[in-house]
């Protein structure tokens, strides 16, 4: 009969299952590898510290390893070990750019459980990981003409009547344009966050040069909200309750000076055109 | 209310789509969205200090997103994040800001009116976010699990009692399977 070398729980479903044999160094290697940079790919895509462990975990735990890591913003570092607590694998990571892609964050999440459940060899997950990575994007028309209706619907959440509501469609579409062309550019992200927000502000501000009867201070005030930190603000919180506090902070701070960069291309509108 | 409602369902589809949220969840991002401000304005009409209505919308935004999770088998913050954005304080930002480039000027009789204000709407603003962070991590918080797949939302009990029922069965049955395939083994 043949010597089982590693048997292990899974606790997901409760059942039993066994890894036949224990997989070899290089197919360690090739695993953690594999691993760091789905973890890579989550951490730029905007998933939470506590999704990224869990995700890690959970693929390791399929191949009968226990991993452990650390996370931050700019790299990542996993060890892995076998049952017998030997280090078998450990590496540093840098993370890709950040550009957050939830299409990403939602494939690798369910591609960890088909893992566990299928039973997948690394060649599976490897060719499952650069599906997932030539996923395309929305259309940039389709992206520009969506936000601006949110920018414009915004606006009617703030009060303001259906002439904002179209100067807001504007302002945000020319404002996401400004960003997007900054960033290909290859502007600072928050660089090109101030010239989106700073362009955006001065078109929704124009109106108020001139007297045309219309007020547009909702417009102005919503036209830059496109630009808001939703993610890393709410993930910090999520981050904080888990423990994990320095990425945590570090998340805020990143949104903190997203903020103030909206702040600041605000304010080029508001001295330009004298609104008080 | 309603009219609020249909355009958060938009900001919130908006986001989703500048998130890269994938399209099957789209409809769901709309409902969600939909309720969050739907909610929000509701409570708004009871003259509730703004903080409270906010967080309610959030928390139900979280709550739900489970539920959709199950459903459209995606992580639940992809459902949450695009709609709560609706519900952002960008008008007391705004006037925050206001309100401070204003204090950088002269000190004037009405000094004190303006200050009081930007303290106000500075406030409103940090904690409605606060509150929004809070409110879609709430099913996390309250259910102390840290994946979608464990938490379960359970549906009105009166009509589902039957189906329950089998699934307890059901649920008994494979754990004897179980027990036995340990015990070989």
């Amino acid at each position: 009969m043949k010597i089982l070398d590693v048997t292990l729980w899974r606790f997901s479903n409760q059942t039993l299952f066994m890894v036949k044999s224990s997989p070899t160094q290089e197919e360690i290697s090739e695993l953690g590898s594999v691993l760091l940079e789905i973890g890579s790919l989550l951490m730029s895509s905007g998933a939470t510290t506590s999704r990224i462990r869990l995700t890690i975990d959970r693929i390791a735990a399929s191949f009968g390893l226990s991993a452990d890591m650390l996370v931050t913003h700019r790299a990542l570092t996993l060890s892995l070990s076998d049952s017998h607590h030997n280090q078998l694998y450990n590496n540093l990571k840098r993370t890709s750019p950040h550009g957050v892609n939830f299409k990403l964050v939602s494939g690798i999440s369910r591609m960890s459980w088909r893992i566990a459940e299928n039973k997948w060899s690394i060649e599976d997950i490897k060719t499952d990981l650069s599906r997932l990575k030539g996923l395309p994007h929305y259309p940039r028309w389709i992206v520009l003409t969506f936000v601006s209706l949110a920018g414009a619907s915004f606006c009617r959440l703030a009060g303001g009547d259906y002439i904002e509501m179209a100067v807001a469609f504007m302002a945000t579409f020319i404002g996401l344009f400004t960003r997007q062309e900054a960033l290909k550019k290859g502007f600072n992200p928050y660089l090109a966050v101030f010239f989106g927000a700073a362009n955006a502000s001065l078109i929704s501000g124009f109106f108020t040069l001139f007297d045309f009867g219309i007020n547009t201070e909702h417009a102005f005030a919503t036209s830059v909200l496109f630009l808001i930190p939703g993610i890393p603000l709410i993930n910090t919180f999520s981050d904080l309750f888990d423990g994990n506090i320095l990425n945590g902070i570090l998340r805020w701070i990143h949104g903190l000076i997203i903020a103030f960069m909206i702040a600041l291309g605000l304010l080029v509108a508001i001295y330009l055109y004298q609104i008080n | 209310m309603i009219e609020k409602g249909f355009w958060g369902g938009w900001a919130a589809v908006g986001f989703a789509v500048l998130f890269n949220v994938p399209a099957r969840a789209l409809i769901s991002v709309y409902l969600l969205g939909f309720l969050g401000v739907f909610t929000k304005f509701l409570l708004l009409g009871f003259e509730i200090n703004v903080v409270l209505p906010s967080f309610i919308g959030a928390s139900l935004i979280g709550i739900l997103s489970i539920r959709a999770a199950h459903a459209k088998h995606a992580p639940p913050l992809i459902f949450a994040i695009p709609a709560v954005i609706p519900l952002v304080p960008g008008i007391f930002a705004y006037k925050t800001m206001l309100g401070i480039i204003a204090l950088t000027g002269k000190v004037t009789e009405n000094f004190n009116q303006t200050l009081a204000e930007t303290v106000n709407n500075g406030a409103k603003a940090s904690f409605i976010i606060m509150s929004l962070a809070v409110g879609v991590g709430i099913p996390n918080l309250i259910t102390r699990k840290n994946s979608a797949k464990d938490m379960v939302i359970h549906p009105p009990k009166m009509i589902f009692k039957l189906k329950r029922r089998k699934t307890k069965r059901k649920n008994r049955r494979e754990a004897r399977v179980r027990l036995r395939r340990i015990r070989k083994i």
